[in-house]
């Protein structure tokens, strides 16, 4: 990154094919939206450019990232407040519906349909930390910096985030228990 | 290793470090010595991480294709403007100069020089112009000599005027005449001598006071003492000729004393204006 902000745009390639999966990731994990997240994944990388003298090379590249990324999730969501928290029915579906059906897979697939309601039945701050966590695969110390806290507090922000999804998740299955039943 | 008192609540506080093998050697090892004594939390934490298990094992719908296509489309763009901005500071401030230089920004330039000449031009000619100014002083002078003689002629025939009022006024014209000559003089002193009006020959003598440095006014205020009539005029005769310190007017005064007809106010007045004569 510090090339690129030395002039040197062509680099920027490079971070786009190292980044963008995982950027990708957070995107959609955050909201649930294919295609928002698929426009906010270019809006990032714009800003990359555009921002470009702001990185101080201080932090590591992927804080700057995750702290771009958040900004421009909160734009995101400021523009539609009201579909932002929306589940998006779709795109589950197609995850849902890739490849042979075989019984055991189905069940998986339907955990993780599960999973992923509870997720988004999350706080976006629980969200996140988890996002970062489990997901992105970030450690404590890297989510406090991209958050601006620090390690402690991140540490029992994801375990209570990590609580509250436990709940959510067993209500959603004890529901569909219930139902099923 | 040591095993440390630990007790649930931090246990399962640990769970999510443990998870994601973040947690030291040293506590996890005392962690998962809690684990093994107490069934609520080894349960807890299984549950936990099937959980996390499942998180692990979600699967990412993938940014399609088109995003590598969408920024790479987006990084040419912007290192084309780049490119542009960069070495064009200096030619796009020639282009916008070249664009102010259309055949009508010039007619208007051209306009306003010429504009911006001639007000320089007729400056410059006033400001000559200006220098004969005796010439212009001499014209003003002329005039000014001919509006006095105006006033002269219009004084003289409205002193003849019937309306006494009239004759005030034309009195009073005297006082804005600078230089007064003998016709002047005659006429005032006419007036202050025949007038049939007390208060035009009362005003006429005052002007007259004012005149007392030309010797003629003078004398025809000394000689006046003797046709006056009225008891008003005679006395303001005598004060003037007192303020005037006027010696060949005891003579006149003395005559008027001897008046049979004489007012007795003003025959004191007269007496003590003598007193302070002599």
């Amino acid at each position: 990154m510090l090339q690129v902000k030395a002039g040197n745009l062509d680099t920027m390639g490079l971070l786009f094919e190292r980044y963008h999966r995982p950027l990708f990731g957070f995107l959609f994990h955050m909201t649930n939206q294919r295609e928002a997240s698929e426009d906010m994944l270019q809006t990032v990388f714009y800003r990359m450019l555009k921002y470009r003298h702001t990185f101080t090379g201080d932090g590591e590249f992927r804080s700057w990232m995750y702290h771009l990324a958040r900004n421009v999730l909160v734009d995101h969501s400021k523009q539609n407040k009201q579909s932002s928290q929306q589940y998006d029915l779709a795109d589950v579906a197609e995850r849902i519906s890739g490849g042979p059906m075989a019984d055991e897979r189905f069940q998986k697939e339907q955990e993780l349909d599960t999973l992923n309601r509870a997720m988004a039945k999350l706080s976006p701050d629980n969200r996140e930390v988890l996002v970062l966590s489990r997901y992105q695969e970030l450690k404590y110390e890297e989510i406090a910096r991209v958050l601006n806290t620090t390690e402690g507090a991140i540490k029992v922000r994801v375990h209570r985030a990590m609580a509250e999804l436990k709940k959510i998740y067993l209500t959603l299955e004890n529901g569909k228990t219930a139902y099923k039943l | 290793m040591e095993k440390l008192p630990i007790n649930c609540e931090q246990t399962q506080e640990q769970f999510s470090e443990w998870l994601s093998n973040q947690l030291p050697d040293g506590e996890r090892a005392i962690m998962e010595a809690h684990l093994a004594d107490c069934s609520a939390c080894r349960e807890d934490a299984e549950s936990t991480r099937q959980l996390w298990q499942l998180m692990g094992k979600s699967t990412l719908p993938e940014p399609s294709a088109a995003a590598r296509v969408r920024f790479q489309a987006m990084l040419d763009t912007y290192k084309d403007t780049m490119a542009v901005e960069k070495e064009s500071v200096f030619e796009t401030l020639l282009a916008k100069l070249r664009q102010l230089w259309t055949p009508q920004y010039a007619m208007r330039l051209v306009y306003s020089v010429a504009l911006l000449a001639v007000g320089i031009a007729a400056g410059y000619w006033f400001q000559r112009s200006n220098a004969p100014t005796v010439a212009y002083q001499q014209q003003v002078d002329t005039l000014s000599r001919q509006v006095e003689q105006m006033r002269q002629m219009m004084m003289l025939s409205l002193l003849e005027n019937p309306a006494a009022s009239e004759r005030l006024r034309a009195v009073s014209y005297t006082e804005e005449i600078n230089e007064v000559d003998d016709k002047v003089i005659d006429a005032l002193l006419t007036t202050l001598n025949n007038d049939s009006n007390v208060n035009v020959r009362l005003v006429t003598l005052e002007a007259l006071a004012k005149l007392a440095d030309n010797p003629k006014a003078r004398e025809g205020l000394v000689q006046s003492i003797a046709q006056q009539d009225s008891p008003l005029v005679q006395s303001a005769l005598a004060d003037v000729m007192v303020k005037l310190q006027e010696k060949r007017s005891i003579k006149p005064l003395r005559q008027l004393l001897r008046d049979d007809n004489l007012n007795h106010m003003v025959k004191g007045k007269i007496e003590q204006s003598i007193r302070e004569l002599s």
